[in-house]
This record gives C-alpha cells, structure tokens and sequence, in this order.
C-alpha cells in the first residue's frame, strides 16, 4: 500500500536519513531548522517521529547520554526500508507534478 | 539557562511521559534554548500529545460516560450506605422500619458489598480507559462531589459520608492502570455478583432514590458488564491466535 508523506514528514524522514547514525531529536530539528530556515517546534519534532514509527516508516530507541546533554539520553532515529520508499514516491510525486511550473524552468538540476 | 530556569523547565517536562522527558530536556540542554522557548516547546508537546489522545473514544467514555454520572449516583448510594448505619445504630428507626437488628445489618452489609462493587468496577473502567488522560477523568469526578458536599444539609450525618465510594473506586482505578482487562471468569462473577446484589435490592427500595430504581442500578451496572464484554474479546483473540498457531 502506498503511503503518501505529508511536507514536514518528508522533511523529517529526509533529515534522518541524511544524518545516519547521527540521527536524533535535536540534531534532526536542527538540521530542518538549517535546510528550510523554518523554526521547528519540538512537539511537531516528537509527534510527527511518533506517527511516522506508528506508520513503520522509523524506528527510534533510546541512545546514549552526554554530558553536554546533562546526562540526558537521545532518542535515536532510523529510517526503515518502507521509510524510504514513501520518502522515494513523495519525491517522484513532487517531481511530476513539478513539470512546466514557472518556477521551475530555467533552474539548474530542474525536473525533466 | 540558570539553575531556577532549568528547575522550572524540568517541573513542566514532568507532565511528558519518563522517555520522551529525558530525550527532550536533554535536546534543550544541547542546543541551549532560552528558559522561555523551552517551555513553550514543553507545553506545545504536551498539547499535542493530549490533543491526540482525545482522538479516541475511551477517554470520553471514561469521563463523561463513567466517571461524572457514576460519582453522581455513588454519592447517593454512599447516602443510602451511611442512612442503614445510623438507622442500625438507632433502635428507633430500625423498628420504624419494621427491621430487627440482624435484617438491619444484612441491608447494610448488601449495600456496602453493592456499593463497593459498583464503585471498583467504574474505578476499573476509568483506569483502564483513560490510562495517560486519567486528570481529566478526576476531575470530571470530584466536580459533582464538590457540588453535592457545597449542596449537603443533613444535620445528622457528616457531608463526607457522600465519599465513601471513593475508596473502593481509587482501588478499582489503580488496578485497571496495571492491567487494561480483566479476566472473563472473575469479570463474569462480578458482573453477575454485582446484578444480582441489585436486583432484590432496588425493588426493595433500600435505596435513596424511588421511581426508576432499576435503571439507575443498571446504568451503574454497566461498567461491571462493559469488563465482561472486553475480557470476552481478550479470550476471542487469544482463541483466533491459537488457530493461526495450528
């Protein structure tokens, strides 16, 4: 069944894919934060993470603590294999329905 | 972030569940937000999160369909319960009431066991219904019972006696936060043990309340039943799992 990614999903879901191993609460948020130079809340960070581990697209654990967390532990983000498919159609989907639209052509690495 | 700002900070976390608490008070110790953004994002989680939880049914059933008409009619049975002690404590009024003292206290015995019966099994339901929204479901229960104890004008007894289903309910609540459904057996004994304790009781009209006795008394019946109904669906899925195992 395909499952269809709301924008801050794909956002999110493609933070943690990008971040790898490295992948958690704060460094996702940051990362969204950095790419977009959209602020973003915590509770939409923590409750889109949970939705998505509902829909089997991640999967998270609790990690290590840091000192520079004040001993506190991550929470750990992995994309699995169906998150990454439904991060791959959400993709493709942007993509055709981006073709012709006046603010794409023009641009370098434009959708053909 | 001072020591004070970061205790205030930890005061709110608290109202999120001990993971996602540790996860997020370790992120704004990380990214070193402002006392004032942290706390909004705080409570901007715990509104989610409660927001979400209200999508269900089972915390409506537990507060409006259990929790505020139950305590309601409970304090009446709490009344009735406290009336059969006076009356068994006063020879006049047990021969006012055409009972001996050993019938008076069988009544009173039949409607303790009818009120802590009724009162556990709603505790139970409320407990195991609203489980993380379990705040909302007491204060939607203490509401009525500050209004009746506000309302209460009986020189003869104390207003508290209106609260003695709260025992037997916080038991019953405390027990369905450890476990979501009972077994069919003892849910069964108890919906029955509960029915047929009412029955002769109501249309004897050892109750406070008179004309539709028996319906109020099925309606604080129900929970008992509703345990019956989710225990059977307990023994119906392990039933299917056998089958797929065969």
């Amino acid at each position: 069944m395909l499952i269809m990614l709301g924008e801050f999903e794909y956002l999110l879901v493609t933070a943690a894919a990008g971040l790898g191993d490295q992948a958690y609460g704060a460094a996702i948020r940051e990362e969204i934060e950095a790419t977009t130079g959209r602020k973003c809340s915590i509770g939409a960070l923590y409750t889109t993470i949970e939705r998505l581990e509902k829909k089997g697209l991640l999967k998270t654990w609790m990690g290590e603590a840091t000192p520079q967390r004040g001993g506190r532990a991550k929470r750990m983000v992995r994309v699995t294999p169906k998150g990454v498919q439904a991060a791959e159609d959400f993709y493709d989907a942007v993509m055709r329905v981006s073709r012709g639209a006046a603010w794409v052509a023009g641009r370098s690495g434009s959708a053909t | 972030m001072t020591g004070a700002n970061w205790s205030l900070l930890e005061l709110a976390a608290r109202l999120l569940e001990r993971e996602e608490r540790e996860a997020v008070l370790g992120d704004l110790r990380e990214v070193r937000e402002s006392t004032w953004e942290g706390l909004i994002g705080v409570f901007g989680l715990v509104l989610r999160r409660q927001t979400n939880l209200w999508k269900s049914w089972r915390p409506w059933l537990a507060g409006f369909g259990v929790a505020i008409p139950s305590s309601f009619l409970l304090m009446g049975v709490s009344l009735s319960v406290s009336w059969s002690y006076q009356r068994l404590l006063c020879p006049d009024l047990l021969k006012a009431a055409s009972l001996t003292r050993a019938s008076g206290l069988l009544v009173l015995l039949w409607q303790a066991g009818l009120l802590m019966g009724w009162a556990w099994t709603s505790g139970f339901v409320v407990g195991s219904a609203s489980r993380r929204t379990l705040w909302a479901s007491a204060v939607l229960c203490y509401s009525p019972c500050l209004f009746c104890l506000s309302r209460f004008r009986v020189d003869s007894l104390s207003r508290y006696c209106l609260l003695l289903f709260l025992l037997p309910a916080i038991g019953g609540v405390r027990q369905g936060l450890r476990s979501s459904r009972m077994k069919l057996g003892p849910a069964l004994l108890l919906a029955l043990g509960v029915t047929l304790l009412m029955i002769p009781t109501m249309s004897a009209g050892q109750l406070w309340w008179n004309a539709p006795r028996l319906s109020l008394g099925w309606a604080l019946s129900l929970p008992a039943w509703y345990l019956v109904a989710t225990a059977r669906r307990t023994v119906e899925l392990s039933a299917q799992n056998l089958t797929k195992t065969i």
